[in-house]
């Protein structure tokens, strides 16, 4: 079933290898022109690419632990770089070093460098949990303030989970599914087997206190 | 939660700390909170917005209120299924998201695409531009006092949302392309709709511009406001319109052609001001061009198949299911299994009404892509907020929240 990328094009021509040799990074196997960047030579890599002009577009945050594919670490920032004028285009793959504790990782910031880092990087941080040092304002930014954990790492236990209300009320999902298709009345409040006479349940069943057994 | 008071009042990397600019009134510093919902902000997004008298310090936005996990989405559908949620993250130009996943797809596949199928890929893509500036230009103004023009855009964007609602059903969120082709081809007489909608629409473009470009409240309210510098814009990483609106004429119908529009004629305006008026004068001149395109790419529609003819990507038509054992097998591995792309990882660029829109799909040979990263232009847009309202008034924020023109969809995906 496995079978390689048959890239239509192919970024290793000479001109990338060479442009690739004056930056001082090795390339990396991509369809996409990827260059494979030691985390501690990422700010001089993006120093000498900001004074060539380029933007910083887009990072990707990566979680290869369920890859086909041995990776030489678990995560993984692809930073997406593109010059306005020439049109050139290059991906700064920078494999995160693990740490210790099982978390995800440090690796610099590059908002010293491209000030586009602010909002990029603290997605990654939000989503897949990589911290990057130095950077003025790692908050959360897309996911609820008391969501514990990071949602795109591939362990992320993704699945039904109890909806807490404001009065402390839960709504279990097998019980809101039910109500929807007439099991019960659920919680949805439709009463439509009441008037049909086969409804005991005068009240909507909730989840006990402390949430599901 | 911390006092906003306590934290620093500048953003970090502002060049000039506004606050020692003579005309603030230096007061007390007071934070004001505008949204989640407020009809300014066309979505769910809230701002924090520390104030000294009636000039802004800070601007803080808070995001996430439409977060519901596209990207996680992704990896649990198989490709074909992914083309549903793409189009829900710009819903105003969802035909872009829709192009742009697709196109992933099939490079990763090395899909073989008939003519007839970009060619309306083209023209939906064109007129999607067309809806979503059309939204812009009605809900900008009225943002500012200017309420006639959003019914004249309105009555355009009906058109365009019927012409959309003729070829697919639907009127947004369409769902219409697929990997390899599109879902189903035109229906008759949908070309020549196009055609009239198009040729009567340079007329209405003008008819918007008299409404707005001589009013003096207007150009008080645009004129050098929000002003973002070149410089300033490429470090925040802005694309589309408002990158253009700053003097770069950076696009990627022309860095990196896609759908051959190396091969159609049309120019990417420009302009050097960067403030608000410019923001609106390119999107004005910008449906001149999607109408040139739209023009162009209907002279070369002529019929034909509309999908990869590779039964391995491709669903077999329906009469070929009552005569074919294999056209029923490759049906139903298709329904029930999806296709294994190729173990890569693929990034294709295209344009949208906003900027760059890209979708990085990585394969691990399965029939559910590993993980898929949207880039969002209207997430990375929305970091100019913070640098183009600081020192100006707050009913200047307003204008430029609204020619920044983020879609929230696409913001929290």
């Amino acid at each position: 079933m496995t079978t390689t990328l048959d890239p239509r094009r192919d970024p290793l021509t000479p001109q990338f290898a060479d442009w690739l040799a004056e930056l001082g990074v090795q390339p990396d196997d991509s369809a996409e022109p990827t260059a494979l960047v030691p985390a501690g030579d990422l700010l001089r890599v993006a120093a000498l690419l900001k004074a060539d002009g380029f933007m910083l577009l887009d990072s990707v945050g990566l979680d290869y632990s369920q890859y086909t594919e041995k990776k030489p670490a678990r995560f993984c920032v692809l930073h997406n770089v593109f010059h306005p004028h020439d049109h050139r285009r290059l991906f700064l793959r920078v494999y995160v070093p693990d740490s210790v504790d099982g978390s995800g990782g440090e690796l610099p910031t590059l908002y010293p460098v491209w000030k586009s880092a602010n909002y990029l990087e603290r997605e990654v941080y939000d989503l897949m949990g990589v911290v990057f040092s130095g950077h003025p304002d790692l908050r959360k930014v897309l996911t609820p303030d008391d969501l514990e954990g990071h949602p795109l790492r591939k362990d992320f236990p993704v699945g039904e989970t109890p909806t807490l209300f404001r009065d402390g009320r839960f709504l279990d999902p097998a019980t809101f599914r039910a109500g929807m298709n007439g099991q019960s009345a659920g919680l949805s409040g439709y009463k439509g087997g009441q008037r049909r006479g086969e409804m005991n349940e005068p009240l909507p069943p909730v989840m006990p206190e402390g949430g599901p057994k | 939660m911390t006092d906003l008071r306590d934290r620093p009042i500048t953003p970090v990397s502002l060049p000039e700390p506004t606050l020692t600019k003579p005309s603030l009134l230096h007061t007390e510093i007071m934070s004001l909170n505008v949204g989640p919902q407020h009809p300014s902000t066309h979505g769910v997004l809230r701002l924090v917005v520390d104030m000294d008298g009636e000039y802004v310090v800070k601007v803080v936005p808070h995001m996430g209120y439409l977060h519901t996990g596209f990207e996680k989405t992704f990896e649990a559908r198989t490709y074909q299924q992914g083309v549903t949620y793409a189009p829900r993250t710009d819903y105003l130009h969802s035909f872009s998201h829709e192009l742009a996943y697709v196109l992933s797809v099939e490079k990763l596949l090395s899909a073989d695409l008939p003519e007839r199928a970009t060619t309306i890929r083209v023209i939906l893509h064109e007129l999607g531009r067309i809806h979503s500036h059309l939204v812009f230009f009605g809900t900008a103004l009225m943002d500012l006092g200017a309420i006639t023009l959003f019914f004249y855009c309105f009555r355009e964007k009906e058109e365009v949302q019927n012409l959309f609602e003729d070829i697919c059903g639907y009127r947004m969120n369409q769902g219409y392309f697929r990997v390899g082709g599109l879902s189903k081809d035109a229906p008759e007489g949908w070309a020549a709709r196009v055609q009239k909608f198009v040729d009567t629409f340079d007329k209405h473009v003008d008819e918007y511009a008299t409404m707005f470009q001589k009013n003096p409240i207007f150009l008080d309210r645009a004129t050098g406001v929000g002003v973002i510098s070149s410089e300033l814009a490429l470090d925040l990483g802005l694309t589309g319109p408002n990158l253009r609106a700053s003097g770069v004429p950076l696009d990627q119908r022309k860095a990196t052609p896609y759908c051959g529009y190396e091969t159609y004629d049309f120019d990417v305006p420009t302009s050097t001001d960067g403030d608000s008026l410019a923001r609106f004068n390119v999107r004005l001149q910008e449906f001149r061009e999607s109408a040139k395109i739209i023009r162009q790419a209907l002279a070369r529609l002529k019929p034909g198949p509309v999908k990869d003819p590779n039964r391995k990507i491709s669903l077999p038509p329906r009469e070929e299911l009552e005569t074919s054992m294999e056209a029923v097998i490759h049906h139903f591995k298709l329904v029930t299994e999806g296709f294994h792309p190729p173990v890569g990882e693929v990034y294709v660029p295209t344009e949208s009404a906003r900027g760059e829109v890209g979708y990085y799909i990585v394969s691990d040979g399965g029939s559910m892509p590993y993980r898929v990263k949207i880039r969002a232009p209207s997430f990375v847009n929305l970091q100019a907020l913070e640098y183009a309202c600081v020192g100006g008034q707050f009913a200047d924020l307003i204008t430029v929240l609204a020619t920044v023109d983020p879609v929230l969809g696409d913001v929290d995906r």
